[in-house]
């Protein structure tokens, strides 16, 4: 009983300090979820982070997790879905965020927290290019959106789209009198209320009688400029910049152009759309250029040069002519350069060289002609001044401006070879007739083919291997006691030995001409040979040199006989 | 007796050559005339046909290359000055006129020089290394000989390895250049590349004009080239000239 009563006790305060212990769990009792759509994504794509609080006691925001690598680009969508199951109700919120890959590498949505919960980080690899399918529609195309919708933020609450976008495409002429040659800057702006995710023309439109150059995208500023249309508000963005030059006088017209138009999205259920918009034909007046000679149809304003590359220049050799023009307006129609005459120099048509700009003001920058000039006569080819006659539209007449003259001295040498031989008449105009050669050179002996060379070569280092073989075995074959000299040799060898066994001989010419026959018969002994007869050849030449250095003290008579007889037995012997 | 007979044969052959020589000096000059009155058309297919009779020359290629610059057909006059070029790689104007039409072309020097043995090759014809190399070899041979037969000579054993090594030298310069790739010139704005030796294959891509190709096989009209940026495929031989041989005779 006591323990009942304890425990009777005790029950409302144990139940009681339960249900303070539970108050926080349940409080909490809600579960966090972070999820991406992808994990392995390029770096042109686009990933959705789905954020999902589920529960009792979810918190209205969860904050936005760590970003690495990564920047959001659309989002939060919010979400709310209540169920009652059995009787129970279940509620979850998602916040959904478009995230935009930076660079390739990895990135990671860091650990999500809400209150005591929390959701891990998510790893994402991010690699160049795109690996998912494209979209149907771009992002915005002006990099970010400048569009914030002004009813959203007034209501705190999404929009439907129930009504049709208020959208205006402009096209804007910077001027609509000019002259033939003159720009004009064709501007196409966006009027909106809206946001839009993506612009273009739907047809490119034809601008007959200009000449079109694109210019760059004007900078805006991203929330646009407020202008009133029609009693309306709209935020202006200029898309769209062209340079147009009219070709031809008359009034001309710029074509209405249609964009198609993609909206944005207004929320992560809003399917965005698609809106087409056409601007108005604009009428320019162009008047024409007036009439001079030498004009070529140059509007702007333009400065020309001369410059030759060198100065002197040996007889034969060629030098560089540059005439450039520089400065702004449609430099880009001049094809044509001066004409360029010189008096004892050949003129070759130039080539033409560009560096061009294209800005608001024009094309901007230079054209260059160069002309090989070959001096045909020594003494001094003088360069007149060369002129360019353009139209000032700020003056409104045509001016020409010219070049200094140049000197270009040419030094006495001989022709370069395959020229034309030097023309004496000074003063003949060279443009336009071409270098031709009056003479069909016999084309020379054509040379050898690699291959017969090699073969060539090749069979000199055989018949080298040849000759020096033969002498190292002829070498060998003495060495070895063979009979090897010729017998021209040998009996030119006796004759010898005949002579110096002579009694006219004296001992001197005697033991010359043994020595001559003992090499004429054996040639060089080696003295590293050891056979019977390379010793009896050593020995006859020694008694040769001794009979023929010894002083004349007695009669050598016999002992030149001797010698002589020795030698002429070991020639037959052994050569 | 001999001598006579020899100046009389001399005779007969130079009359021969002069005989032959006449018709091709007019048809060269009929062409010039051509190409001073403007008919460039005219002139091309006779020097086109000169060169294809064998009547080449550095002359012959110029004028070519005059009239088809005049006709605004650079990459041709690119050919052909190319293979003036060829033949008498010493001539100057040739060389100059060769890097000012690659200059208009806007191709680089690598463009037009696809294989660096071909350089070698101009060398050696340019120096002759062919005959020098051949005359130093047979020199060679005799001061060998020269100094087997008379040991005790010293001057002929070193003269003989000296004549030896630069024969050796001189004919490197051909025998490298006899590996050289034959090249052609691509003679048409954008010519097709395609992917098969005939007319109805696939394009995979085009030629840039004037630019230089190794030529890697040929099978009739059609030559299987190498491009600069490594694309391969048949070019027809109207569009890309082959460098290494004239040009074949027109077709009726």
């Amino acid at each position: 009983m006591r323990t009942g009563d304890r425990g009777s006790r005790w029950a409302p305060g144990t139940a009681v300090a339960a249900l303070l212990l539970l108050a926080p769990a349940v409080a909490a009792a809600f579960t966090v979820r972070s999820e991406v759509d992808a994990r392995k994504v390029g770096v042109q794509d686009q990933v959705q982070l789905t954020i999902t609080v589920e529960g009792s006691g979810a918190p209205d925001e969860v904050p936005l997790p760590a970003l690495k690598n990564l920047e959001v680009v659309g989002g939060p969508f919010q979400s709310t879905q209540v169920s009652i199951v059995n009787g129970r109700m279940s509620q979850s919120r998602s916040f959904t965020y478009v995230l935009q890959p930076r660079a390739v590498g990895s990135a990671e949505v860091g650990a999500v927290q809400a209150g005591e919960q929390a959701a891990p980080a998510i790893p994402i690899e991010v690699v160049a290019g795109g690996v998912r399918p494209p979209e149907p529609r771009r992002p915005d195309p002006f990099g970010m959106d400048p569009f914030g919708d002004p009813f959203e933020e007034m209501l705190g609450r999404r929009r439907g789209r129930a009504a049709a976008p208020k959208l205006l495409v402009q096209a804007i002429a910077s001027r609509t009198k000019l002259r033939v040659g003159e720009p004009l800057v064709l501007t196409y702006a966006l009027d909106t209320q809206t946001s839009v995710a993506d612009l273009q023309f739907k047809e490119a439109p034809q601008y007959a009688g200009f000449w079109v150059e694109d210019l760059e995208r004007p900078q805006a500023s991203p929330s646009g400029e407020a202008v009133t249309v029609e009693g309306e508000s709209y935020r202006r963005f200029p898309v769209m910049r062209k340079l147009l030059f009219p070709t031809k006088a008359g009034t001309l017209t710029i074509p209405a152009a249609t964009f198609r138009i993609g909206l944005a999205r207004q929320s992560f259920f809003d399917a965005g759309g698609v809106v087409e918009r056409a601007t108005k034909g604009l009428t320019v007046t162009v008047e024409p250029l007036p009439e001079a000679p030498g004009f070529s149809g140059a509007v702007g304003r333009f400065r020309a040069t001369a410059s030759l590359d060198r100065d002197t220049v040996p007889l034969g050799e060629a030098v560089t002519l540059r005439f450039r023009v520089e400065g702004t307006g449609n430099l880009k129609w001049i094809d044509r350069g001066p004409e360029v005459a010189l008096g004892g120099a050949r003129v070759f048509p130039p080539q033409a060289k560009s560096d061009l700009k294209t800005t608001t003001e024009g094309v901007t920058g230079s054209r260059t002609w160069e002309f090989v000039v070959v001096p045909e006569t020594s003494g001094t080819v003088e360069v007149p001044a060369l002129t360019f006659s353009y139209f000032d539209p700020g003056a409104g007449r045509i001016v020409t401006t010219e070049t200094a003259p140049l000197a270009l001295r040419v030094e006495g040498g001989t022709v370069a070879a395959g020229l034309p031989a030097p023309v004496p008449k000074a003063g003949t105009r060279a443009t336009g007739t071409l270098p031709l050669r009056s003479d069909l050179d016999a084309h020379g002996a054509g040379a050898l083919p690699g291959r017969t060379v090699a073969l060539l070569a090749g069979l000199a280092l055989l018949l080298h291997a040849g000759i020096w073989g033969t002498s190292r075995l002829r070498g060998a074959s003495r060495r070895r006691g063979d009979r090897t000299a010729s017998s021209r040799s040998v009996r030119a060898a006796l004759r010898d030995l005949e002579h110096a066994a002579g009694e006219a001989a004296s001992k001197e010419q005697a033991a010359i001409l043994v020595e001559k026959a003992l090499h004429e018969a054996f040639g060089e002994v080696p003295d590293d040979d050891d056979s019977e007869r390379a010793r009896a050849v050593r020995a006859l030449l020694d008694d040769a040199r001794f009979v023929r250095y010894a002083p004349q003290l007695g009669e050598y008579g016999d002992k030149v006989k001797d010698l002589a007889a020795r030698a002429g037995e070991a020639v037959r012997r052994w050569a | 007796m001999n001598s006579r007979r020899l100046a009389l044969g001399l005779l007969a052959v130079a009359a021969a050559a002069a005989l032959l020589a006449a018709p091709a000096d007019e048809r060269f000059r009929e062409a010039n005339e051509l190409v001073r009155s403007g008919d460039y058309p005219k002139a091309i297919a006779l020097y086109g046909a000169l060169a294809a009779s064998g009547r080449e020359s550095a002359s012959l290629y110029w004028n070519w290359a005059q009239a088809a610059t005049a006709r605004g057909a650079q990459g041709e006059a690119l050919w052909a000055l190319l293979r003036a070029r060829e033949l008498d790689p010493g001539d100057r104007a040739v060389v100059r006129d060769v890097e000012r039409l690659r200059e208009a072309l806007n191709l680089d020097p690598a463009e037009i020089a696809p294989e660096p043995l071909a350089a070698a090759g101009r060398w050696a014809r340019r120096l002759r290394a062919d005959l020098l190399a051949v005359g130093l070899l047979v020199l060679s041979l005799v001061a060998h000989a020269a100094a087997r037969i008379r040991p005790r000579g010293g001057w002929a054993g070193g003269a003989a390895r000296a004549t030896l090594s630069l024969g050796l030298l001189a004919a490197a310069l051909p025998v490298a250049a006899s590996f050289a790739r034959p090249t052609a010139t691509v003679v048409r704005r954008a010519a097709p590349l395609l992917d098969a030796a005939s007319p109805t294959a696939e394009t995979t891509g085009s030629l840039r004009e004037g630019e230089v190709v190794p030529v890697l096989e040929s099978s009739g009209a059609w030559l299987r080239v190498e491009d600069n940026a490594g694309a391969r495929g048949w070019a027809h031989v109207d569009d890309v000239r082959r460098l290494d041989t004239p040009p074949a005779p027109p077709s009726d």
